[in-house]
């Protein structure tokens, strides 16, 4: 964990001084927090430079707000925080196993290189993604999630830096290059010098599952034969498929490590101590960045914007739409299972009432998406596909919104990047 | 447009207005008068100081602006390829260019450098190039054969232009207090020259690329004010005249007062990213139509291209929002004594006639960087800043020796974006202390105060300025 960045704690206290958006009890005057920290990597940068590196800078920031009145937020939040830290490693645990299993499948590809083998190793990647996705309602905070995060799921990808592509049948590390093939050596040069050269992660792994999607209607078919040993770039392939894939899976482990109970000195311990309000902090603007920052504006928004299938989530394997069910299950899953509804519902009931529905209707909007996403990218703007994205969005956008008066009620600040 | 700014900037600011028509020291004096707060850009400013510090949106930006931020940094981060390509949105790149994306230069929305081992193609700084004299409109005349800027990389089948070279000397020198210190000064070359041989008289502009913050700010600032703050022939007789640059609007297709550049060489954001999209990627846009080829160059204009223009006047609008809103990080540690001392120093020992700390914005289109006062540390104008920095190549109205001041918001937050501390427009400066002594020109006062102050005093500066 020494290159921890904390960088979205640092996003909860980015507007403080803007009050507007605080909706807490009207009889009580909210203070915000009075003396915003700031968030510094941990000894990151000064590689070049005799007087680079200003890290190490501990500070403490804050997602609490204060009242006035003392009773404004006296209520006790135990039980959602332990909930929620057996949830996510719960998630977490999950996630792992299921890319475990896709290890096991991806074994059996390069042991036998069948379209049989091929078609399993791909349906073991289909069936490890939800479990991941509904994981990614606990970043955006600082959690040990950050630091990895764009080692396991970077796009959109040039995967022209992997592997060949349509025209280029020489490209990328897999045809180029004679050193030895690691998953330590992938992830020092993933994303390095340029956010496109993506080396490691899901995407990864999906690229080399089923190559380009070049078809209008399915997703890329890569052939089995690519994993034949001895022939072309072929081990090159192979030994990048299975180092990756090894990352992947022990890269969730630690997240898994990180959030499991009694292991001394992790995440899990740390989070189980923070001022109940700034737990709290942290679960629900994890559950609002990502419903209207990450998944609203950079999956969909861009995306439509674009109509480009680069910005497609899952490109390849064309199951985009499958990533967007389980980002949304797993905001709700917070919502649930952590027991934030019923908090909630205790301290302001209209406002739990409406998340409620709100969860709902963007469950039907995200639902009613069309499938393959990279057709809806390719639909005319005025197209009933289209109209029906451009309500999923809306949808979310009202669900941060939602998620913000929660955080008004249970007196934490919530903030999206873009607001 | 520029009207409605100069009115609303004179209801906000009915005293700078006034005085602006009475002489511009007085503009000075008000502006360098104002407190500095820790919120460097205004509405704009968010506490953040991590990695990806100078990535977010400004938080005082309308909601109808996200979609179009999110999609501008989209733009910013997209790879483009050579056409024809499947992806017609995003083809053109070339024939000729630096690199394939904005991010690839500024990475992370940050600061370049130059490349450790000295030898290109360069991966975050360019090279301008040109002969004596003066080209289109009064700007630099292109080297023929070759053009205004040297192409390190090219498509299939075109050469490209040549390779950067860099060689570093090391000039001892000693402070004050005889504590030595070292500067590395560099030499350009270009190697493997693609059309033909160079001319002797070849003028080069080395130039990283800078940090995208507050830029929207900078260009809200109006015209009048950086009037006001020049002072051309020193008329008030403190050693610092300040000129404003007089460049090319390819929008109106008309003279303009230039701001954004080393030497500031364009004068709108609009203008900058037409620029920078022709010269940087080989991208034409409706402000620059002509694809970056020189007349010599055949197999270059014999290239395919990705539709006229390949940069859509959509997308340079898009892009164009995204490079004007990008938040700046707040202060750090502006309370703290060695923070504060260093900020007393750094107007007393000079630096602030040039750096200025505080500016004004007006009206602008964009709410979120209208009226605003900041604190970039820039006056946005040309000083001569002696031979030692002097590229020699003479840039619209800037001469061989003058550069633009540049902000000097974001700059202690390079290591943790960018990990490096290379400073200057070359990056020649390895931290802030040799930064402040390549100083020269009209700048040598200033420099000469930090060189002979006490060890205390020079760290309490560079405490400051990292804290910016």
């Amino acid at each position: 964990m020494a290159k921890t960045l904390k960088t979205w704690t640092a996003v909860g206290i980015a507007l403080v001084g803007t009050t507007q958006i605080l909706e807490a009890a009207p009889s009580a005057r909210v203070i915000l927090p009075h003396n915003p920290a700031f968030i510094l990597s941990d000894g990151e940068g000064g590689e070049g430079a005799s007087e680079g590196g200003e890290g190490g800078g501990q500070a403490v920031s804050s997602y609490k707000l204060d009242s006035t009145d003392p009773t404004a937020f006296a209520f006790d939040a135990k039980p959602q925080i332990e909930a929620y830290a057996t949830l996510v490693h719960q998630s977490y645990a999950d996630a792992a196993t299921g890319a475990d299993k896709m290890a096991a499948a991806i074994d059996a590809l390069l042991d036998k290189p069948l379209p049989e083998t091929l078609a399993a190793a791909r349906a073991a990647w289909v069936a490890a993604r939800p479990a991941y996705l509904e994981t990614e309602a606990y970043r955006f905070y600082d959690g040990p999630i950050e630091a990895i995060e764009g080692d396991i799921n970077s796009w959109p990808m040039n995967e022209a830096y992997i592997d060949y592509v349509e025209g280029n049948p020489k490209a990328g590390i897999i045809n180029n290059g004679t050193e030895t093939i690691t998953g330590a050596g992938l992830a020092a040069i993933n994303q390095k010098s340029d956010e496109a050269d993506v080396t490691t992660g899901w995407h990864a792994i999906e690229f080399l599952l089923w190559g380009q999607d070049l078809s209008t209607t399915g997703p890329g078919n890569r052939p089995s034969t690519d994993y034949i040993a001895g022939e072309g770039n072929n081990d090159r392939r192979r030994a990048y498929l299975k180092a990756v894939t090894e990352k992947l899976v022990g890269d969730l482990q630690s997240l898994e490590q990180q959030w499991a109970p009694s292991v001394a000195g992790n995440y899990r311990e740390v989070f189980e101590k923070l001022d109940q309000r700034e737990a709290l902090g942290r679960m629900v603007n994890g559950m609002a960045i990502l419903a209207g920052f990450e998944f609203m504006s950079e999956r969909l928004g861009v995306a439509l914007d674009s109509g480009d299938q680069e910005d497609e989530h899952s490109c390849f394997s064309d199951t985009t739409k499958q990533d967007f069910v389980h980002d949304l299950a797993g905001i709700k899953r917070v919502w649930e299972e952590a027991k934030l509804a019923g908090l909630v519902k205790s301290r302001n009931a209209a406002v739990a009432s409406e998340v409620d529905g709100l969860l709902v209707d963007a469950e039907a909007k995200i639902g009613a998406l069309g499938n393959p996403w990279d057709a809806v990218l390719r639909a005319d703007a005025a197209s009933s596909e289209r109209k029906a994205a451009e309500e999923a969005m809306a949808s979310l956008q009202a669900l941060a919104d939602g998620l913000k008066k929660v955080g008004s009620t249970l007196g934490v600040l919530v903030l999206i990047p873009t607001e | 447009m520029r009207l409605t700014a100069s009115i609303v900037f004179a209801t906000a600011l009915t005293a700078v207005s006034i005085v602006a028509g009475a002489g511009g020291s007085s503009v000075r004096e008000l502006l360098l008068s104002m407190p500095v707060t820790a919120a460097l850009g205004g509405a704009t400013t968010r506490p953040i100081a991590a990695q990806n510090a100078f990535s977010f949106a400004a938080p005082n930006a309308p909601r109808e602006h996200q979609r179009i931020f999110s999609f501008g940094n989209r733009l910013f981060n997209t790879n483009w390829v050579m056409a024809p390509a499947s992806v017609k949105a995003f083809d053109g790149l070339g024939p000729l260019f630096n690199r394939v994306s904005c991010s690839g230069c500024h990475t992370k929305d940050g600061r370049g450098q130059p490349p450790a081992d000295g030898r290109g193609p360069m991966e975050s700084m360019l090279l301008r190039i040109s002969v004596p004299g003066e080209g289109p409109h009064g700007g630099p005349r292109p080297v023929p054969g070759y053009g205004d800027q040297l192409s390190e990389r090219s498509n299939h089948d075109v050469a490209t232009e040549g390779v950067a070279r860099i060689t570093y000397t090391e000039i001892a020198g000693y402070y004050g207090d005889g504590e030595a210190f070292s500067l590395r000064k560099p030499d350009y070359a270009i190697e493997q020259p693609g059309y033909g041989p160079l001319p002797a008289d070849l003028l080069i502009s080395p130039r990283v690329a800078p940090q995208m913050i507050g830029l929207g700010l900078l260009e809200a600032v109006p015209d009048a004010t950086l009037t006001a703050l020049a002072d051309p022939g020193d008329a008030d007789g403190d050693g610092i005249s300040g000129r404003t640059n007089r460049v090319w609007n390819a929008e109106t297709q008309a003279p303009a007062i230039g701001r954004f550049g080393w030497k500031a060489g364009q004068p709108t954001l609009r203008n900058q990213n037409a620029g920078a999209a022709l010269g940087d990627i080989g991208l034409t846009s409706s402000l620059r139509s002509a694809e970056n080829c020189d007349a010599a160059q055949a197999a270059c204009a014999a290239q395919f291209n990705g539709g006229a223009p390949e940069l859509t006047d959509v997308f340079l609008d898009k892009l164009t929002l995204y490079s004007a809103t990008l938040s700046v990080p707040a202060q750090r540690g502006a309370d703290s004594p060695a923070v504060m001392e260093g900020a007393a120093l750094f107007r007393g020992l000079g630096c602030s006639s040039c750096h200025m700390p505080t500016l004004q914005s007006g009206g602008h289109p964009l709410p979120e960087v209208s009226h605003q006062t900041f604190h970039p540390y820039t006056d946005l104008l040309l000083h001569d800043m002696g031979e030692g920095l002097a590229d020699n190549r003479p840039d619209f109205a800037a001469s061989g020796l003058e550069w633009r001041t540049p902000p000097l918001w974001g700059l202690g937050l390079v290591p943790q974006v960018n990990g490096h501390g290379f400073l200057l427009h070359d990056g020649r400066a390895r931290g802030f202390a040799e930064a402040i002594l390549w100083h020269g020109g009209e700048a040598e006062t200033a420099r000469e105060a930090f060189r002979n102050t006490s060890k205390d005093q020079r760290d309490a500066l560079i405490a400051f300025l990292k804290s910016l």
